[in-house]
């Protein structure tokens, strides 16, 4: 019989995680004991994450700076009822990926409205659809080809979307993306492998093209 | 049917490569300065519940007195308000 001993190397990565995990506990205690500083810390401490995951989902960066304002407000207003089930930043993955999404279903609801209000004459305003011409500059190869992907990733359905973008953008663990969506890390595999497959098949004319 | 053709030669590649330039596209993105300041200004608004016109402990009898009154009027018991038909038709006088 022997006995192995792990070298530091690799140690499991749950003990790194420590210290995050307990500064984390740490942050939510005050928190929920409304102290301003830690709500503080708290906003420039995730302001860049929640913002960026916002607007890959959104693409307005006016739009993802109001959302992302209203994610630290609810956070704000509810955290004294979170009881810590799942990691901070988890919380606030799914605080931001809801409200993203909530956003983008009301604003879709809104133009299909103002679309047949449009068709049937109860307004005469005249709707301005964004421009779908590229700027100039962004003609290059390069930047068509991000256009494209953005826009293929904009009509993946929605649990796909927020895995792909939560693995791709934000660069979660399976586990992590598993935490956000409440689903399994199998599930999450099977979103990311549909993702993938749905947005090479599309984009595979745009590299013949080029 | 399931598409079987094979990715053409680099595509793996190339897919890496988009994938890491958007991911450097969104890595640029910040949101704009003073952005706590703008989540601060929102609380007041958002934590401080809307003055309500009555006091509280002033409302519940104002709502039972409408919903005795809301009952009163449906329920067709009306003589007692004096509106009748027959209280309107002037009284036969006898020497006719």
């Amino acid at each position: 019989m022997y006995s192995l001993s792990l070298p530091a190397a690799i140690e499991p990565p749950t003990s790194r995680l420590a210290p995050a995990v307990a500064a984390d506990a740490e942050l939510l205690a005050r928190l929920q004991q409304g102290d301003e500083v830690a709500f503080r810390h708290l906003v420039e401490q995730y302001q860049n994450r929640i913002y960026r995951i916002v607007l890959a989902l959104l693409h307005s960066p006016e739009e993802a700076e109001d959302v992302a304002q209203e994610v630290f407000v609810e956070v704000y207003q509810t955290v004294a009822r979170f009881r810590g089930e799942a990691a901070l930043s988890t919380w606030l993955y799914r605080l931001a990926t809801s409200r993203a999404l909530k956003h983008r279903r009301r604003a879709r609801a809104r133009k299909r409205l103002a679309y047949f209000t449009s068709l049937l004459g109860f307004n005469n305003e005249v709707l301005h659809e964004a421009p779908d011409y590229a700027h100039p500059q962004a003609q290059l190869e390069g930047q068509q080809q991000l256009q494209a992907l953005q826009a293929h990733i904009a009509r993946l359905p929605e649990p796909q979307q927020v895995a792909f973008t939560l693995r791709h953008e934000q660069q979660l663990s399976y586990a992590e993306i598993a935490a956000v969506l409440q689903t399994s890390v199998p599930a999450v595999e099977s979103l990311l492998f549909r993702a993938r497959q749905t947005l090479r098949k599309y984009l595979q004319s745009a590299f013949r093209h080029a | 049917m399931p598409d079987t053709t094979p990715p053409p030669p680099g595509a793996d590649e190339q897919w890496e490569q988009l994938l890491h330039q958007w991911r450097g596209q969104c890595a640029a993105a910040q949101p704009q300065p003073h952005f706590y300041g703008r989540v601060r200004a929102r609380l007041p608004r958002a934590t401080t519940p809307p003055r309500p016109l009555l006091p509280q402990w002033l409302r519940w009898p104002a709502y039972a007195a409408l919903l005795a009154t809301l009952v009163l009027v449906l329920s067709g018991d009306s003589a007692a308000l004096g509106s009748g038909p027959y209280d309107a038709r002037p009284a036969a006088s006898p020497g006719r």
